[in-house]
């Protein structure tokens, strides 16, 4: 073959590109940046307890641990029932994909009920993040932090939570099948991520 | 989200001649990356005037500090609480100062580079239909008009617009007590906020188009460098913007929720403040200066009819800086009393970060040496980019070495420093981009004479402002006042002080020519071709405008972008979906006798 | 669409190890090590965590390399982020 033909014919390969689907790699390239967004509001809760550490307290004497530990299991069953839903439609089983993603909604809604019960407990010790109206134990950097940090968490698993229920309705609707369900995995992606940052959360929140 | 697309570009799917999609959907909501891009232009545009005027108005108060008999013009349009009797009181004036930065920086010169040119260029130079998430990319757009308005909004409230600096420094910032600004400050946090959430779709489309969407034959090493520039500068944004939307959430907090993350008498840290900012603010810079590396490459090569010099090293020296980008933004914090080892370390990196400038400088330098140069209005304005980036390169390095930086941190060696990166570096390389692609947007010529009388005005006066801004920082004149002459030290530079605001009142108004060049040939420019720069890029295979879907075929890309006098070609160019000619295989070389 | 040309990745022994974990750091932080310890057993005990859901829930182990050099990208960053804010306190 020519050399002209030759480079022609090598030309005309399709890019290999990263190796998966643009919705699947957009997704990830959107959770790198909340890796970086959380980072930030991360190593501000550790400099701030660094610089003034009198002003936190033990885990377990503002904050309720046990409970706190639970529903981090429960985030974890949700991540459970989110997989199984997206091998389910991998294997083309439409009842199991929506068996399993109504408990994963039914799973996130119950996470930020419980979450939203201990805020309203830890308020009503007088446990808030402003300055002007702080009375309980710890100084106002502790409620601030606090919650700052489960706050923008609970934000994103609430939106996860909405977007989970439109994906959902979709399966109901049997919008996706075996060859085409990008829209679960995607949704399942982000899904486990909110899941990985509470279980870094929970750590330095509530255990250290 | 249900269609799975494909790893490959496709085909495109042209709708040219009968695009029966309504006035709104094509023009004001369009999910059309060449739609999307040209809103960007016009609005980056206004806000670069806006910006200007607000500059104008500094020099004028520079000029006449506080002098009755020189009122600011306009003054009397404005309430008595920023120009009372024709004088610009002290926190109007840090209302400008700020708001000049603040715009500049992330109403102008971020759109124009990336808001543009990402959009614009990205699918076009890869061969591709659009951008990975055209729905996605409406979005950012139509995000950053609400965080314009709410910029805009800051100008109208009680108290006046945000006057802590673009660097929003807490305390300031954050206690109106201090500033007299409050409702002004919230809204500027609101609006960088809110921007930053459009800046980062925009970042994940770009990523992804680039990585998965190029046009069979388009390897990475075969990309236009100014795609290369805009993919560096898409991760760039990915990953510091983030931090800052956290810090400015925290600044929020503190400003209205009673929260004291960096207020020091309830145990927070203003220095947080800073790391955070700058963790992102240096990667910034590089946002705002890498774009316009790529553009300058593209267009030198083009201008000198020669490839670029040393490709895979401009490559490499982009991915370099936006690699140590990321370690060095303690050099603007060098004078907080940090411990003077972290220091030191900030300020090696520093100085290795200008080895692979220089290296791209050399480059440029290499690509025109001996070419066959057209002085067109875009390679002009290129060739100024390399030169005022250097100048503005080698004051950086003065700038950080921490030693020499006690005496010039906050001074108006600073000031000279970024503008001479920011004007001279990357609004030269602006003026150089839109020129250049002006034809592929519009379907009509710039006008090339009033393009060169605008680029020898703006060279000669941008030097004339901001050249003798070196002297007056490294003699003690500090940023952000509004009046030196309450400084004993600073009295007898007034008249350099006045001087240079002559010069910059002449540089605005010569923006009147490019302001007039633009408008004028949207409607009277020459028309133009597919391809009137004669250049290799897969844009300049479509026609101009191209159709939506850009290309009727998916184009096959059997070279590199620069094959600019190539034995291969007849012409002075070879476009890179130019399929080679046939020519017979050569005769095998005679085998030598025993061996 | 890329082919599950894998067995499907053993998701309950991964939730059991999880569950475990778990309780294993609640426990941890309620024994008492001394501080320096807790916190590093603790984080240790996160990280694997955070790993296992990467990995397996969002399947990373079985996607091209190439999309691990990218998802691990910003975690450097994340470091040196983290490090540069603390480093004021020495």
């Amino acid at each position: 073959m020519s050399q002209a033909a030759t480079l022609a014919l090598e030309s005309r390969q399709p890019m290999p590109g990263i190796g998966v689907y643009n919705q699947k790699f957009g997704m990830w390239v959107f959770l790198l940046s909340e890796v970086m967004f959380f980072t930030g509001l991360i190593g501000s809760y550790i400099i701030l307890r660094f610089a003034h550490p009198d002003a936190f307290t033990e885990p377990g004497r503002v904050l309720n641990v046990p409970l706190t530990a639970a529903n981090t299991f429960i985030l974890i069953v949700s991540s459970v029932t989110m997989v199984k839903a997206f091998a389910s439609i991998e294997l083309g089983d439409q009842r199991g994909l929506r068996r399993w993603l109504l408990a994963t909604v039914l799973l996130g809604a119950v996470f930020l009920s419980i979450q939203g019960v201990e805020y309203v407990k830890l308020a009503e010790h007088g446990f808030v993040p402003m300055v002007a109206s702080y009375a309980a134990e710890g100084a106002p950097l502790y409620g601030m932090t606090f919650y700052t940090l489960t706050g923008f968490h609970g934000a994103h698993v609430t939106i996860g939570v909405l977007c989970m229920i439109f994906v959902t309705v979709k399966a109901f609707r049997g919008r996706y099948s075996q060859a085409d369900h990008g829209g679960v995995e995607v949704m399942g992606l982000y899904w486990h991520f909110v899941d990985l940052v509470w279980i870094i959360l929970f750590t330095i929140v509530y255990l250290i | 989200m249900s269609t799975v697309a494909t790893a490959t570009a496709g085909e495109a799917q042209v709708h040219a001649g009968h695009d029966d999609r309504s006035f709104i959907r094509k023009y004001i909501f369009s999910t059309d990356h060449k739609v999307i891009g040209i809103q960007f232009l016009f609005m980056s545009l206004f806000f670069l005037v806006l910006g200007g005027l607000l500059a104008m108005g500094m020099r004028w108060q520079l000029a006449f500090p506080s002098d009755p008999a020189h009122p600011l013009p306009g003054g009397s349009l404005l309430p008595e609480t920023m120009v009372n009797a024709g004088i610009v009181l002290p926190e109007f004036y840090n209302s400008m100062v700020t708001m000049h930065g603040t715009i500049m920086i992330f109403f102008a010169i971020m759109p124009l580079l990336v808001g543009v040119y990402a959009n614009y260029l990205i699918p076009l130079q890869i061969g591709a239909p659009d951008m990975a998430f055209p729905r996605l990319n409406m979005a950012s757009f139509w995000l950053a008009v609400p965080a314009a308005i709410l910029i805009l909004a800051g100008f109208f409230v009680e108290g006046g617009h945000a006057g802590a600096g673009w660097t929003s420094y807490p305390p300031l910032s954050v206690e109106s007590g201090y500033s007299g600004v409050y409702n002004g400050q919230v809204l500027w946090t609101l609006s960088i906020i809110i921007l930053g959430f459009s800046s980062l779709m925009g970042a994940v489309n770009y990523i992804t188009t680039v990585v998965n969407m190029r046009a069979p034959g388009m390897t990475w090493f075969r990309l236009p460098l100014a795609t290369w520039a805009l993919f560096i500068t898409a991760i760039l944004i990915l990953l510091a913007v983030p931090v800052l939307t956290g810090a400015l959430i925290l600044l929020l907090f503190d400003q209205v929720l009673g929260t004291a993350f960096y207020k020091p008498d309830a145990g927070g840290q203003p220095l947080l403040w800073q790391h955070l900012f700058w963790f992102f603010g240096h990667p910034e810079v590089y946002i705002l200066i890498l774009p316009a590396m790529g553009f300058v490459s593209e267009i030198i090569a083009n201008g000198s009819r020669k490839p670029v010099f040393g490709y895979k090293a401009m490559v490499i020296a982009m991915i370099s800086i936006s690699f140590l980008g990321w370690i060095v933004w303690g050099h603007h914090m060098f004078q907080s009393g940090m411990n003077p080892l972290l220091g030191a370390s900030f300020m090696a990196s520093t100085m290795v970060i200008a080895v692979p400038s220089a290296i791209k400088t050399f480059n440029w330098l290499g690509t025109m040496w001996r070419g066959d140069i057209h002085f067109h209005t875009p390679m002009l304005n290129a060739m100024a980019f390399v030169g005022m980036f250097v100048i503005g390169g080698l004051s950086g390095v003065f700038l950080a070495s921490t030693p020499v930086d006690v005496q010039l941190h906050d001074t108006y060696f600073v000031v000279a420093h970024i503008h001479y990166v920011l004007f001279g570096g990357s609004l030269f390389a602006i003026f150089a981009a839109i020129t250049f692609w002006f034809p592929k947007m519009f379907g009509r010529m710039m006008n090339e004479t009033l393009g060169k009388v605008h680029f020898a005005l703006t060279f000669v006066f941008f030097n004339l402002v901001f050249f003798p801004m070196h002297r007056l920082g490294s003699n003690g004149m500090m940023r952000r006042i509004s009046d030196p002459t309450q400084y004993e030290h600073l009295q007898a530079f007034q008249p350099t002080n006045r001087m240079i605001s002559m010069w910059a009142f002449a540089l605005f108004a010569a923006q009147l020519i490019f302001a007039f060049n633009f408008f004028w040939s949207l409607f009277r420019g020459k028309k133009a071709g597919p391809n009137p720069w004669r250049a290799n890029t897969l844009e300049w295979s479509t026609p101009s405008p191209p159709p939506h879907g850009n290309f009727a075929t998916t184009p096959v890309v059997y070279r590199g972008p620069y094959e600019y006098s190539s034995p291969e070609s007849d012409e002075d160019y070879l476009p890179q979906d130019r399929p080679p000619a046939e020519r017979p295989t050569p005769a095998p070389e005679p085998v030598p006798a025993g061996g | 669409m890329e082919q599950a040309e894998h067995k499907q990745p053993p998701y309950m022994v991964v939730f059991g190890a999880l569950g475990l974990l778990t309780l294993i750091e609640v426990g941890v932080a309620f024994v008492g090590l001394p501080r320096i310890q807790t916190i590093v057993v603790l984080l240790v005990l996160a990280v694997w965590k955070a790993l296992l859901v990467a990995l397996y829930y969002m399947h990373l182990r079985f996607e091209p390399r190439r999309l691990w050099f990218v998802v691990a990208s910003p975690l450097p960053l994340a470091a040196i982020l983290v490090l540069g804010v603390l480093a004021e306190g020495w």
